[in-house]
């Protein structure tokens, strides 16, 4: 048991830290010019500059204070969609790209079962969730205690514990496009686009006649700004999303126990 | 319990045809050569054995177990070595990981002893490795766990000669330890040395189950013979005698202007398919000079498979020849001699039209 969750990822590790000391550099450099950017810039005649619709949408209004600046350069940006495509695309390539290259045969010829191989092969992507989320964590709590302008602890754990979800989510996703297409690189646009395009449909959709659509979009249930400018944890939208990432790999893994390798 | 049998396997890729309609069984403790061009329908098989994709008609077992069976064949697939024809490895680790990761899934009791034969630099990682090494590591895979039934893909494809060689007496020595192989292959040399059985697979339809022993029989043998004098070919339309074939030289290459009588000889080969006696008692109202006789080259018999007529036309003939075989070895001649001239690709066509 979990031989290749463990073979798989030894082989995420370094994309993992890559991504991971990416972030972290982020962080530190937004966590660097946060206050002077609070100090300096009256952020009220800012957003005046803009159009209210667009501040609405980008939510721009909450970046007068540094949850609401982190929360939406570095989480918004680096968590949701940064890691989230990372994380989709990773799994995206895990079946299809094993298919492409001939592993999946000599792994296959293996008495292992296919539900065991997706499975382990998915159980492998929480090194890159853990290691980035650990690393911006970490760089957020001790760099924002050091230009004294901590972040409440509680909140800084919610908003990473509840991206958890999340981003099990885009993984789960990322391994029925592996399954259902059968080229690599199909399967990795399909997951990587798929995580803008929920995006896009998210920002559009707010307001709009096409509210629906933001409601089948992942980010709906996962609000960092929320979470670290009022404190308020939506645990039932992590409920939401980790049964989605249930369906979505129940699904995948119907499809890999009956298809052709 | 036959280790491998088929019933009606038929795989279709959509309208694509795979394989269709095999039959055949693979006993225990037999070498089982499954022969064909490429593309014929030998991956297909296999990997449809493997379970690696799902029969579209008819089915088969592997030691008993119905491919069909996912959560069955799974327990099965502990006692089947596999080696694919496309040598899938993750390029970023080293053999020594991979070795280590295939053993953990499978099962490792003797990779140690495995690695003194087939020796991948370990240390290494596989994406610098050459196309042997990368087969050297999959055969170690395949043979780790000890398993009884070896299933191989085209196995001594990227080996260089010795370790050809060593692979094919390591198959030799595992049969004698009870193991069942089932190995396809388009290299006829080595189906022959090791192979007890052999089946021909062609646009993805089986087209002849054979013993090797009977299919060299049948093939016949190889005579070349130096005669003193000139000879012209139709006195060589003895019975048995196909292809006949008189230039100088003792080689029917044939590239001197004037091969006959250089030094007064003439060279004559031909296939052969009769009894000694006859043959000698012909030969000897010549000045007989040089005389050797071979079996054919397996390719040349298979040539007939993989000739340009379709599998049907085949199938008939080997059946006539065979009922004729069983008739009077007589007989065959007339009736095989015929079309066979033309279906020898192997001979040059330009070459020696001399006296024919």
């Amino acid at each position: 048991m979990f031989e290749t969750a463990a073979f798989e990822a030894e082989r995420r590790l370094t994309g993992s830290l890559v991504v991971a000391l990416g972030l972290a550099a982020l962080a530190v450099m937004m966590i660097l010019i946060a206050p002077g950017i609070l100090e300096d810039i009256d952020i009220d005649a800012l957003l005046e500059a803009y159009p209210p619709a667009l501040v609405e949408a980008m939510q721009l209004d909450v970046m007068a204070t540094i949850e609401g600046f982190l929360a939406l350069e570095l989480y918004w940006f680096g968590l949701l969609i940064v890691l989230g495509i990372y994380v989709a695309y990773s799994a995206a390539s895990t079946i299809a790209g094993d298919i492409e290259d001939g592993t999946m045969d000599t792994l296959l010829a293996a008495p292992v079962s296919r539900w065991g191989v997706l499975g382990e092969k998915y159980l492998a992507l929480l090194v890159p969730i853990l290691v980035v989320n650990v690393a911006i964590l970490a760089v957020v709590f001790v760099g924002t205690s050091l230009i004294e302008e901590p972040i409440p602890t509680a909140d800084l754990i919610a908003v990473h514990l509840l991206s958890l979800p999340y981003l099990l989510l885009w993984g789960a996703f990322g391994m029925l496009a592996s399954v259902l297409v059968s080229r690599r690189v199909v399967a990795e646009g399909v997951a990587a686009g798929t995580v803008v395009a929920s995006f896009l449909a998210e920002t559009v959709a707010e307001g709009s006649d096409l509210e629906w659509l933001g409601a089948v979009s992942p980010t709906r249930y996962y609000d960092p700004i929320t979470i670290l400018t009022a404190s308020e944890y939506d645990f039932l939208g992590g409920v939401v999303l980790l049964a989605a990432t249930a369906v979505l790999l129940l699904g995948a893994g119907i499809r890999f126990a009956r298809r052709d390798v | 319990m036959p280790a491998i049998e088929t019933r009606g396997l038929t795989k279709y890729y959509g309208a694509v045809r795979g394989v269709e309609d095999l039959s055949f069984t693979v006993e225990e403790g037999e070498v089982f050569g499954f022969l064909g061009p490429n593309g014929a329908g030998k991956s297909t098989t296999i990997r449809t054995l493997m379970g690696f994709q799902a029969p579209t008609e008819g089915t088969a077992t592997v030691l008993g177990t119905d491919v069909r069976d996912a959560s069955a064949l799974r327990k099965t697939r502990a006692n089947v070595g596999y080696l694919p024809d496309e040598l899938g490895f993750k390029e970023t680790v080293t053999g020594r990981r991979l070795l280590e990761y295939h053993g953990a899934l499978r099962g490792d009791v003797r990779s140690e002893e495995l690695l003194e034969l087939f020796d991948p630099p370990l240390d290494r990682k596989v994406g610098e490795y050459s196309t042997g090494n990368k087969q050297m590591l999959a055969i170690v895979i395949a043979f780790m766990h000890d398993p009884d039934l070896l299933i191989m893909d085209e196995p001594t494809a990227g080996l260089d000669p010795l370790k050809q060689e060593r692979l094919l007496e390591f198959i030799r020595a595992e049969q004698e330890r009870g193991k069942t192989f089932f190995f396809s292959s388009h290299i006829l040399s080595e189906v022959r040395k090791v192979c007890d059985r052999i089946g021909i697979i062609r646009e993805g339809k089986l087209v002849e189950l054979a013993d090797i022993a009977s299919l060299i029989d049948r093939s016949g043998k190889t005579v070349r013979v130096t005669l003193g004098g000139a000879v012209a070919a139709s006195e060589f339309e003895i019975d048995g005698a196909h292809d006949v074939t008189v230039g100088g030289g003792g080689d029917a290459s044939g590239d001197g202007p004037d091969p006959d009588n250089l030094d007064g000889s003439t060279a004559v080969s031909f296939t052969y398919t009769g009894a000694y006696e006859p043959l000698l008692r012909h030969l000897l109202a010549y000045d007989l000079r040089d005389l050797s006789i071979e079996e054919a080259p397996l390719e040349d018999v298979f040539m007939r498979f993989y000739g340009d007529q379709d599998a049907r036309a085949v199938v008939e003939r080997v059946e006539t020849e065979n009922e004729a075989a069983e008739q009077g070895a007589d007989q065959v001649a007339d009736q095989g001699a015929g079309d066979e001239v033309d279906q020898e690709p192997e001979e040059p066509q330009d070459a020696e039209a001399s006296d024919v």
